[in-house]
């Protein structure tokens, strides 16, 4: 018998899917079905699973932690997706500037994304301590307020008198002309340090104490250490989305800019009419990765409400809320409770997606 | 060659006689000891039985890999059950009881508040292996340069912290104490005062015994005893007491490893931990771990060796010389390791007292089957009252909210 050329290729196909298929149908498909069936039980890891309806379902909009991890997971992921796509973006395009040495300038933007979350997170700790980087650096900075002022009033000064300067004599000088800007920055520098000997201007004895981590102080609804998470968070992912939009600009054909730039076109105009309509399968793709990262947000929260010593209030997410109910510190497990969560977190994904697709920005175009 | 095959199907008969025993417990240091033991005292002891113990040890998550492998019907013959999470462990029904294997005269030769530990509903689910209680451990040094009395035994909460806050004032830099926002340290002074985690309906209140302990635990860093140990950059008050960032830590008998290792030249000593003003009694918690056996082992009685043979007083004098943990044996308390002089048999004596009268109000380190989510709200109201986030009055309320909330009071 003879098999036929197509046949025999759809089986080398099957054969090569195969181990993937197996994988997916047992660690996803599997575990997903199981998920769901424990989520109508109160399976406990021990007894066996009694059904109990929608019972966990009714509990997990009654219970306060719930309702908190949801809403710091909804705020999380809109700040940090936000973030991250317009930051990427914009280092994308100054890195893809035929500058000397740019190679060097995308493989330095590009290292911290090869940092690991559990490096990341201890450093995370290290700057957000009452004692640490961050208070320091705050405190420098309200300590030396009289110095930026007297600083920045010298420069406004200095440059103002400059610029009319020039304009007398009948040269159309721009306000913020890097020659003169300059100038000025070195004459207020000079200004401000003599000002400082001659004892006129004083540091003030301040000295911030905020506690960043151990707190449930919050600030446009994300409580502090959320927010300490967001900048190590946004800090780490910009890059990889860096290196997709820089795929993406290189495959704008240069000849469009050179057409726009003889219509007199300004960067602005391209970029909001060349590079963001033609970026858009790139930034369908970031978003929606950088959603589906985000509303994941775990093993961060693990260690800051661990070693960080972060409230469990302060940083609960529904990643977490799910582990923290598989796993209770000293607790019996109540799997069915967190299977229900893990479902809801699964279904929430989902959704924002798809609203994401629908009214956002889609593959194709802006929907 | 018949000669040959004989030899064979005699050594295969008996391998095949040889009961294999699977026992397991965290990694970490307990691999190198677990390992000695077991090559030392143990395995010699158990070859005459035929019985082989072959031990896995865990690395990582423990709980999470027991709680899982019991779950799955693959967990070991023996394994260790922390007392913190025994109660949750044992109402599973996947532990067996122990009472059908160790006589009453056995159970009587382990210190009773250990075996009261471990015992769920009437039975005895794991015999202890070793256990822990706090002490206060102080540098000499510092004391000695700001010229401070040591602490004693005698000192209560006002005198301990005039002596705090005399460290404190005279070397700038050093801190009489750190303190942590955690039950597991406070939780000791709750109790010297009589306040107890439940009352009989299963209920947290935390009445005017607490709010006192917590008063004067929380008010240590505003008046210049001790500094919260987060902001001295440490999790635990064994670091900062290593770091030499304050002169006193309360830990138990594990700081002894660290200390070794961190800070070896320094002089330290140990007593107990301050009495309550009021009471003039003292409170503790007993840390322990215990032996426990899988209710669907197949070698029952031979798992039941093993454990007698893991907490014989042989195994349990082999650990105390290497001054690896404190043995859980009644008889071991006149031990002649405990008299010889030198810091850590000093640490290793006042820890071991720490469970007996000396230690006052000593309770278990566990809380029913709620675990660390009893314990979360009393955190909270800690860690918020001493970064000044909310008054005594708030943070006590909305602790009891929550407590109310896990236990049903309302």
């Amino acid at each position: 018998m003879r098999i036929k050329a197509r046949t025999l290729e759809a089986l080398y196909a099957l054969l090569l899917l195969l181990p993937f298929l197996f994988s997916l149908g047992v660690f996803f498909l599997y575990a997903f079905l199981r998920a769901v069936y424990f989520s109508f039980t109160d399976y406990n890891l021990f007894s066996p699973p009694r059904w109990v309806g929608l019972a966990n379902y009714w509990a997990l909009f009654q219970e306060p932690s719930f309702l908190l991890a949801l809403k710091h997971t909804l705020l999380y992921s809109l700040v940090v997706t936000s973030l991250q796509t317009f930051f990427a973006l914009i280092l994308a395009i100054a890195l893809n500037r035929p500058l000397r040495g740019i190679t060097f300038f995308r493989t330095v933007y590009y290292l911290p994304s090869v940092i690991s979350t559990a490096a990341a997170s201890l450093l995370l700790l290290w700057l957000f301590q009452r004692t640490g980087l961050v208070n320091q650096a705050l405190s420098l900075l309200f300590s030396h307020l009289p110095h930026l002022a007297g600083f920045a009033l010298l420069f406004l000064g200095l440059q103002g008198a400059l610029v009319l300067w020039e304009r007398r004599r009948g040269r159309r000088t721009p306000f913020l002309d890097p020659g003169l800007a300059a100038v000025s920055l070195l004459g207020a520098f000079l200004g401000t340090s003599a000002f400082q000997a001659w004892g006129l201007l004083q540091a003030r004895e301040v000295r911030v104490d905020i506690p960043w981590l151990p707190t449930r102080a919050s600030f446009l609804g994300l409580p502090y250490p959320l927010w300490a998470i967001v900048l190590m968070n946004t800090y780490t992912t910009i890059p990889t989305f860096m290196v997709l939009f820089l795929a993406g600009l290189k495959g704008i054909p240069r000849t469009l800019y050179e057409a726009a730039a003889l219509d007199g076109a300004t960067p602005w105009i391209m970029f909001s009419r060349i590079t963001v309509p033609l970026l858009r399968p790139v930034l369908f793709l970031v978003i929606t990765l950088g959603l589906i990262g985000t509303l994941q947000l775990f093993d961060q929260v693990l260690f800051v409400g661990g070693s960080g010593g972060a409230p469990l209030e302060s940083t609960i997410t529904l990643a977490y809320y799910v582990y923290g109910n598989v796993f209770p510190s000293g607790a019996t497990p109540r799997v069915g409770l967190a299977s229900a969560a893990a479902l809801v977190l699964a279904g929430l994904t989902l959704v924002i997606v798809l609203l994401q697709r629908r009214f956002g920005v889609g593959e194709r175009g802006w929907s | 060659m018949l000669r040959v095959w004989l030899i064979l199907l005699a050594l295969a008969g008996l391998a095949s006689a040889q009961v294999q025993v699977r026992i397991s417990g965290w990694g970490g240091t307990d691999i190198a000891i677990v390992n000695g033991l077991l090559k030392e005292v143990v395995q010699p002891k158990l070859d005459r039985e035929g019985i082989r113990v072959v031990y896995q040890p865990i690395e990582g998550d423990y709980t999470q890999w027991l709680f899982n492998a019991l779950s799955a019907g693959t967990a070991p013959d023996l394994f260790y059950v922390d007392i913190f999470w025994s109660e949750s462990l044992f109402a599973s029904g996947r532990v067996e009881p122990l009472d059908g294997y160790f006589s009453k005269q056995e159970l009587a030769e382990f210190l009773p508040n250990l075996i009261q530990a471990f015992t769920y509903k009437g039975k005895v689910y794991g015999i202890p292996k070793d256990f822990n209680t706090l002490a206060l451990q102080f540098n000499k040094d510092l004391f000695d340069e700001a010229g401070v009395r040591y602490p004693n035994q005698q000192d209560t909460w006002e005198t301990f912290e005039a002596k705090l806050q005399q460290v404190q004032s005279k070397l700038k830099d050093v801190a009489g104490l750190c303190v942590v926002a955690d039950f597991a340290r406070f939780g000791a002074f709750a109790f010297a005062t009589g306040w107890k985690p439940f009352d009989a309906k299963g209920h947290t209140v935390l009445d005017e015994n607490f709010r006192r302990a917590f008063e004067w635990y929380t008010g240590l860093p505003r008046r210049g005893a001790a500094r919260f140990a987060q902001d001295l950059g440490e999790g635990w008050t064994g670091g900062c007491f290593g770091g030499e960032k304050a002169a006193t830590a309360i830990e138990g008998a594990w700081i002894a490893g660290f200390l070794r290792d961190k800070a070896p030249n320094m002089r330290y000593s140990t007593t107990f931990l301050p009495l309550d003003p009021v009471t003039k009694r003292r409170g503790n918690f007993i840390y322990t771990v215990s032996w426990s056996m899988n209710a669907a082992s197949r070698n029952k009685p031979a798992a039941a060796k093993v454990l007698k043979a893991l907490t014989s007083p042989e195994a349990q004098q082999w650990v105390l010389e290497r001054g690896l943990a404190i043995p859980s044996r009644r008889a071991l308390a006149n031990n002649p390791y405990f008299q010889r002089p030198g810091k850590e048999p000093e640490l290793n004596r006042v820890v071991f007292q720490g469970s007996g009268p000396q230690g006052g109000n000593v309770y278990p380190f566990k809380f029913l089957a709620y675990g660390g989510d009893w314990m979360r709200p009393i955190n909270d109201a800690l860690l918020a009252v001493m970064t000044g986030q909310k008054g005594v009055d708030q943070a006590l309320r909305d602790a009891q909210a929550a407590l109310d909330r896990l236990t049903g009071r309302r």
